[in-house]
């Protein structure tokens, strides 16, 4: 049902804005320390988790 | 991507550079603030919930009412309101203390807004003199009150003064000046536009009848944001509800506040701000660091020939004016570039915010940015000196 959908949107936005913020503590040489690869994983596994949720709702 | 729409580039400033933009860093959204942008966007988005008495403070879905009992608490006051930027801040206490003719007391690192508010209403500003530190003195703000009243007859209506002045970032005697106002019977406005949301600011512990601060500058907020608030002393006289009655329909709207026009600060800047507040409660236990961090700087800074600090040293706020006129302009003067090539060698090392062609006076802010940037920023400056041959000191 789209209501999933539109939360997984949501999830997924506010999981890159997370991004954003790894990438503004990390600028200008983006040396990123242990904790941070972690919470980018966490990050790209969130969104891709979110984009297969949406890609079943809408399209399959 | 680089475009949001054809014409509107995407701003990745805060993602790509180190940005030492002296008004840009203490508004800098934090992540939770960033995502209340994204779901509140839209128009009105802030009165899905809006029930009697209708009126945006009062709001409790999502909890702006409970921002608003939570924010004065912070600020150590009685009641505050969001507003538009701290120049409705300004215009709001004004508007409702001074009438046509009447002085109000400003610093002489007043902003503009402030000598704005006053004109608005009709009023005459009256400025303080800088002590030999540029500092607004308790003694120099009690010699004018008495100046203003020999000279008019009158007490001036109000004294407004900023606690870290938008020129140098230097911290002026609020404290001192709230007891002379007290002294001679005279409101004050203490302008936090600088310091509430950055450093803890507490108002009844300055003597303070009114704080303002500004959401943008310092609150980890979208502009325009601002707040403002007061005492209970001076609630009815500021937050006074309209009293006008329509003379065909009889309409009247009790319950909403003239200086607030009614409804305040909606949307996503609301939330936004009010999203942020948490890790603002947060981050003003750190301002130690942050202070520490730009005495570090600073100290590499003046590592190299000829660079000075007009600001009061050691530092005590992060906006700090520098000025390179004994050094980087003198590469200015002949590069082909002239004051641009230091703008070039900034940009090369990813770091933006300065006065693009500025090699004399100018400012930076070093708020919120980590021990390695600072470290990396501080080398960057004495990597470029020594570049064009500049000493720099071991």
């Amino acid at each position: 049902m789209s209501e999933k959908a539109v939360q997984e949107t949501f999830g997924a936005l506010f999981a890159l804005t997370d991004l954003r913020q790894i990438f503004r503590e990390t600028k200008p040489t983006y040396q990123l320390n242990d904790e941070q690869k972690k919470r980018v994983r966490e990050i790209v596994e969130r969104v891709r988790q979110s984009l297969d949720v949406i890609e079943k709702e809408l399209i399959k | 991507m680089r475009n949001i729409v054809e014409d509107i580039e995407i701003r990745a400033r805060e993602e790509l550079f180190i940005n030492i933009h002296p008004i840009q860093s203490g508004g800098r959204l934090t992540p939770e603030a960033m995502k209340a942008v994204i779901a509140y966007g839209d128009g009105y988005s802030t009165c899905d919930w809006c029930r009697k008495p209708f009126r945006l403070d009062k709001i409790k879905r999502p909890p702006i009412e409970e921002f608003h009992v939570e924010l004065a608490e912070f600020l150590g006051m009685d009641q505050a309101r969001v507003v538009p930027g701290a120049r409705r801040g300004f215009q709001a206490v004004v508007s409702s203390l001074v009438e046509k003719g009447d002085s109000v007391i400003v610093s002489s690192l007043a902003h503009y807004s402030e000598f704005l508010a006053v004109e608005d209403a009709g009023g005459i500003v009256k400025e303080v003199p800088l002590n030999e530190k540029n500092i607004v003195t308790a003694e120099a703000t009690a010699r004018k009150i008495e100046e203003v009243k020999k000279e008019t007859g009158k007490l001036p209506k109000l004294i407004m003064i900023d606690h870290f002045d938008y020129m140098l970032g230097n911290e002026h005697d609020i404290r001192g000046i709230a007891k002379v106002a007290k002294e001679h019977d005279v409101p004050f406005l203490c302008n936090g536009a600088y310091a509430i949301g950055v450093l803890p600011v507490n108002g009844k512990e300055i003597g303070a009848d009114f704080l303002v601060g500004s959401g943008h500058k310092s609150f980890a907020s979208p502009a325009p944001s601002g707040i403002v608030a007061t005492t209970n002393e001076w609630v009815e006289k500021v937050f006074r509800t309209t009293q006008m009655v329509g003379d065909v329909t009889k309409r009247k709207f009790g319950i909403k506040e003239v200086e607030m026009l009614g409804c305040t600060l909606m949307g996503a800047n609301l939330i936004a701000m009010m999203a942020s507040f948490p890790a603002v409660k947060e981050r003003v236990k750190h301002w130690d660091d942050e202070v520490k961090k730009i005495n570090y700087l600073m100290d590499e800074f003046l590592k190299i020939e000829g660079n000075k600090v007009p600001s009061e040293m050691p530092r005590k706020h992060t906006l700090t004016k520098v000025d390179t006129t004994g050094s980087f302009d003198k590469i200015a003067q002949t590069h082909k570039r002239r004051g641009f090539f230091f703008s070039d060698e900034l940009s090369d090392r990813k770091i933006k915010g300065e006065f693009a062609g500025a090699t004399r006076a100018w400012k930076l802010n070093s708020y919120g940015l980590t021990w390695d940037q600072i470290r990396y920023l501080a080398q960057a400056f004495q990597d470029i000196a020594k570049k064009y041959g500049i000493k720099v000191l071991q």
